[in-house]
């Protein structure tokens, strides 16, 4: 019964993992991505407490702990335990998971500081709105207390001025929406299960979608939008002056299919989706919050049962 | 057409500001409006040049019976360009581990390169409605 309450949660977040590639191309993305963020975020606190339950239980077996704890350790045995070695290899591997989600977070909390202690020194022309004098195309959106959205020169005169204000709408909608919490989230969830570890990737390019519809639908136009992304996108590859950076190689189409999907028509609402998604998160917190109860009853009746052979023993 | 929206409240100060950015001599309050289209007044768009004139965000000078605007001329080593500058850098070395800064767009395979100017040519653009 425990090592089955204990796959439940490792199971649903190998589905969420498997289906979010999927689901992420059928919602819409801005439902997207707070499904996937969300879900992962609770399947991986769920997998990391059911094991570490499991590991307690196998550990509770090893006859030292359990004379320190005052239970019988045949008692602690019950419900299927594995024996203590397994409980030494899942302990160890709780704690090496703790640490990367740890690690995971400190960095995430000193780029996130710098961001916001840069974003108060740039100085803004007006509402948020930070310009680069520089020929080389880009633009980019720095979150903090407000957020700011940075512009060179070179991007603004690639576009025209209904696709201007698509870029900046693009960029306000990254602000606006918090997308930085979501991809922190599905970040920390895959440091802390490795079964989550493509989350990121697709909740990031989400985001990116998510952003992209809300500036067609600010601007009206998802033409315009279309034609502003790939001009941009072509601004940046072809500016000869552009410092031949650590290019990363892009394979995955990333801007292709973006610009593809605003010439189709916005992804419709998919609420049997979103609730079969959420419905992994929901049965991986019921079998940890089931796990620590059983596991609470079972010892309970294993300290009783100590209670029991000491007073025989008299 | 696309349908006029209401522009979220400041969206036309950065439309403005965006737009003079992007010429490369002073606008006046009607080239501006013929640049950013259709739907706003001419009054709108002169009251937002002065307000922001008014802030000191923009130069004016007297042209004709009115002003032509303009950014003001950006001063080198100027330490929000800096910082700004160092944040870019700090995308394309890949420094920028935890993913906190967003790029409008993101870089292109040659055979998306090609998909995206197959797209541009396409002109004018077939609008689903």
């Amino acid at each position: 019964m425990l090592l089955l309450l204990a796959a439940v949660p490792l199971v649903a977040s190998a589905c969420l993992g498997l289906l979010a590639p999927w689901a992420g191309n059928r919602l819409p993305p801005g439902s997207a991505v707070k499904v996937l963020a969300t879900a992962a975020f609770v399947t991986a606190l769920a997998t990391g407490f059911c094991l570490s339950i499991v590991a307690f239980n196998a550990l509770a077996r090893i006859p030292l702990i359990a004379t320190l704890g005052k239970w019988s350790a045949a008692a602690a045995g019950l419900d299927g335990t594995p024996p203590p070695v397994g409980g030494v290899v899942l302990g160890l591997a709780v704690i090496g998971l703790l640490l990367a989600a740890l690690r995971r977070s400190a960095r995430t909390a000193t780029d996130l500081t710098h961001a916001v202690l840069a974003c108060r020194r740039l100085q803004e022309l007006s509402d948020g709105l930070v310009l680069i004098h520089d020929p080389v195309p880009d633009a980019f959106a720095l979150p903090g207390v407000r957020g700011k959205i940075v512009v060179t020169t070179g991007m603004l005169q690639a576009l025209t001025a209904p696709e201007r204000r698509a870029l900046i709408a693009h960029e306000q909608a990254h602000l606006a929406h918090h997308h930085q919490i979501y991809i922190q989230a599905a970040e920390l969830a895959a440091a802390a299960n490795p079964l989550l570890y493509r989350m990121p990737k697709h909740v990031r390019a989400l985001a990116e979608r998510w952003a992209d519809e809300q500036a067609a639908h600010d601007v009206g136009d998802r033409i315009v939008t279309a034609r502003a992304l790939a001009k941009a996108a072509l601004a940046r590859t072809t500016k000869p002056a552009r410092q031949p950076a650590v290019a990363l190689p892009a394979t995955d189409h990333q801007m292709a299919n973006r610009v593809l999907a605003l010439t189709r028509p916005r992804p419709r609402p998919h609420p049997r989706l979103v609730s079969a998604l959420l419905g992994l998160a929901l049965i991986s917190a019921v079998s940890s919050i089931w796990m620590a109860h059983t596991t609470e009853t079972k010892f309970e009746h294993a300290q009783q049962a100590y209670a029991q052979t000491a007073r025989n023993s008299h | 057409m696309a349908a006029a929206r209401g522009r979220p409240r400041g969206g036309l100060e950065r439309d403005v500001l965006a737009c003079l950015a992007a010429a490369d001599r002073p606008l006046s309050p009607t080239e501006v409006l013929a640049e950013l289209g259709g739907d706003l007044a001419y009054t709108t768009v002169m009251t937002t040049l002065s307000r922001l004139h008014g802030k000191g965000v923009l130069t004016r000078e007297s042209a004709g019976r009115g002003f032509v605007y303009e950014l003001p001329v950006p001063l080198r080593e100027v330490p929000a360009s800096v910082s700004a500058n160092r944040m870019r850098r700090i995308l394309d070395s890949g420094d920028d581990r935890a993913g906190i800064l967003a790029r409008f767009v993101s870089d292109l395979s040659p055979d998306d390169e090609e998909v995206l100017l197959r797209l541009l040519s396409q002109d004018p653009p077939t609008r689903e409605r």
